[in-house]
């Protein structure tokens, strides 16, 4: 019962005129970034994070401005799936396998507003999901020492890549230069220079916005002029809203049980939302023999659209509970938190418990906000969207190096953002993930200073790292993190792309 | 062909061994050497991204075909305007410099020259508005200012 006064409070905070309006413009926004093919939720989140901090907004405003730019851009990367085929971020592929039929079929619309009612119905289920489980998880963690923060910070990595990674080797080697990256600047603990060549920009070390922006939204610029996508794609036309109660009936149960699938798959360190939507659209599958699947059917639109919605909003527990982010999305998020002075972990819903409870609160008044101005609004966005990246992404690059600016008034923390956005481009030619260096970059000052703190306490015994069960436990999941996908990842890659094709 | 898997993997080893090795020339920190100093955490990261350099140069993957020649030198002129950008943001203003880059680029992605100099004026007068009147973050005038 407790949790539920909390939550109220919550809801106080949440819903707040100032609140709600920055929902709406969150939502909005979020939309907007979304659906634009390429760029994703990560990327939108990113671009919107230096602006809410040069703006001097409260932490609670920022949370709630972004957490609604984060639940809207899951939201826009539908629009892409259904009308050009095209996901805007991997766990979306799902939406594409019916989505894009029933617009062909002239049931775009249709397709749209179930998506979104099942988007809501996974959001819904996932959150109530978070308000059970946080706060358990949260008093457990509290028995975790400076050895067993270490050992989930492993897992964190080696869990990253997911059951379905190709190439462990390369997000070991993505995470340890995220890592390394962090470590520039004056050390905490002894005052000692490293790295910082002497240079005065260096001494705090590098600005990990500067590097989302720079890694995710400038990389993708030079994608797309190297794809000469600066057109844009055809899309298929939309029709008039057509749909009766029965309908939305008819896709309830798909979407009640992705959203079940898809928020156990995002609190599962190494599902994530990709697996989250794959699983709950197979299962539809299973269970409805009867259905034409892959032709166009509601409901292989409705479940993995509130799989991917639920794990992402599952995919919240462990990053505000242990402070480890699961996926690109909440990595970025885990970054706004960071530059916001708030250190999430079990100690949050303690010493801040009236920001997590306002954030989460903010999460339902989010996506019901996003479900009323989606059904009337789609035309809207859809129009937008039309706009082709030729004249939009410049734009975009401008108010994301704006950003930049804005927060620190120097010329040099954007060479950096270029000099990142080089690195993401050839990051990416060579196949190596970005995510594992952002997650590098975030969490390597806690890592190391949990690794001191252990081994100091030991009086540099290494043994100390692997002395309680707990610890032990985390190890052995990391380890069975980096092995399983070398077994089962291809099995479950082929399946995938087997569903595809069908 | 797998030669980008094998070049990359022998840059990260050279990094791996300057860092390291910068990592042993730390100065000692004051109070004298303890158990785990601030080398410590970058040695291990040193040890960690060789073993993976290795891996990759010994069964590298295979290679993601490169832009030719003429679209690399054009991604550079585009990085090139954003470092311009950069530099020309204070002494000679946001809005010239903003509307410059952005038409650059939009050229670059294959708009007409008349569409993209439009784009690029019209969304840095709109964002340089925005920015100082609406959300009351100064962006520098530079020569525009009188």
């Amino acid at each position: 019962m407790e949790t539920m006064t909390l939550l109220m409070h919550g809801f106080a905070v949440a819903l707040t005129p100032e609140s709600i309006m920055f929902a709406i413009i969150g939502a909005i926004l979020g939309t907007l970034i979304g659906a634009l093919p390429g760029l994703g939720p990560a990327n939108g989140v990113a671009i919107l994070i230096p602006l809410a901090f040069s703006l001097g907004l409260s932490a609670t405003s920022s949370l709630i401005l972004l957490t609604s730019v984060y639940a809207g851009a899951m939201y826009g990367g539908r629009i892409s799936s259904i009308l050009l085929n095209i996901p805007g971020d991997e766990p979306a592929m799902m939406t594409c396998l019916d989505g894009y039929p029933m617009a062909l079929k002239g049931k775009a619309a249709e397709a749209l507003a179930i998506s979104a009612i099942a988007s809501f119905i996974g959001s819904f289920i996932a959150t109530v999901g978070l308000v059970i489980l946080a706060p358990i998880l949260a008093k457990f963690a509290l028995k975790f020492g400076p050895s067993e923060y270490f050992a989930l910070f492993v897992l964190a990595f080696a869990t990253l890549g997911g059951v379905t990674g190709k190439n462990q080797f390369k997000t070991i080697m993505a995470a340890a230069l995220g890592l390394m990256i962090a470590t520039v600047g004056i050390d905490i603990s002894t005052g000692v220079q490293r790295y910082t060549f002497n240079m005065l920009e260096l001494f705090e070390g590098v600005d990990f916005i500067i590097a989302i922006v720079g890694l995710f939204a400038i990389s993708e610029l030079f994608f797309f002029i190297e794809r000469h996508a600066g057109d844009g794609l055809k899309q298929v036309a939309i029709n008039k809203l057509k749909l009766t109660a029965a309908d939305i009936i008819r896709v309830l149960p798909a979407s009640v049980r992705g959203g079940l699938l898809g928020f156990v798959a995002g609190v599962l360190p190494g599902a994530g939302a990709s697996l989250g939507s794959f699983i709950s659209y197979s299962l539809e599958k299973k269970i409805s023999d009867k259905g034409e699947f892959g032709k166009g059917d509601p409901r292989g639109v409705a479940a993995p659209e509130s799989g991917n919605n639920g794990a992402a909003s599952g995919a919240l527990v462990p990053m505000l509970t242990l402070g480890v982010p699961g996926s690109g999305t909440t990595a970025v998020l885990l970054a706004m938190l960071i530059s916001l002075n708030i250190s999430p972990g079990p100690m949050l819903f303690q010493q801040n418990a009236d920001l997590v409870w306002g954030v989460i609160a903010a999460m339902f008044v989010g996506n019901l906000v996003l479900l009323l101005l989606n059904i009337p609004m789609i035309g809207i966005f859809v129009k937008l969207l039309s706009i082709p990246p030729k004249y939009l992404m410049p734009v975009v690059t401008l108010i994301a190096s704006v950003g930049i600016y804005a927060v620190s008034h120097s010329a040099i923390d954007l060479y950096f953002m270029v000099a990142f956005g080089v690195l993401g481009y050839i990051l990416r030619k060579v196949d190596i993930p970005l995510v594992p260096v952002i997650l590098g970059m975030l969490l390597g000052p806690e890592m190391e200073k949990n690794l001191r703190h252990a081994l100091v306490l030991s009086d540099g015994d290494w043994s100390v790292l692997f002395n309680s069960g707990l610890s032990i436990t985390l190890w052995t999941i990391s380890v069975l993190g980096l092995v399983l996908p070398i077994v089962v990842g291809p099995i479950i890659r082929s399946k995938m792309s087997k569903s595809k094709e069908v | 062909m797998r030669i980008n898997d094998r070049v990359f993997g022998m840059l990260m080893l050279i990094l791996a061994v300057a860092y390291g090795w910068e990592a042993t020339q730390f100065p000692i920190p004051f109070g004298g050497n303890e158990s785990v100093g601030p080398e410590t955490f970058p040695i291990m990261l040193s040890i960690i991204l060789a073993i993976s350099s290795i891996y990759l140069i010994v069964k590298p993957d295979p290679d993601e075909k490169w832009a030719p020649v003429p679209m690399l030198l054009q991604l550079l002129s585009v990085a090139v305007a954003l470092l311009i950008f950069a530099w020309a943001i204070e002494p000679v203003g946001f809005i010239p410099s903003a509307a410059l880059v952005v038409s650059f680029i939009s050229w670059r992605m294959g708009a007409t020259v008349k569409h993209s100099v439009m784009t690029g004026i019209v969304s840095s007068i709109v964002i340089f508005f925005l920015f100082n009147y609406v959300l009351e973050l100064a962006l520098p005038l530079g020569i525009l200012e009188l």
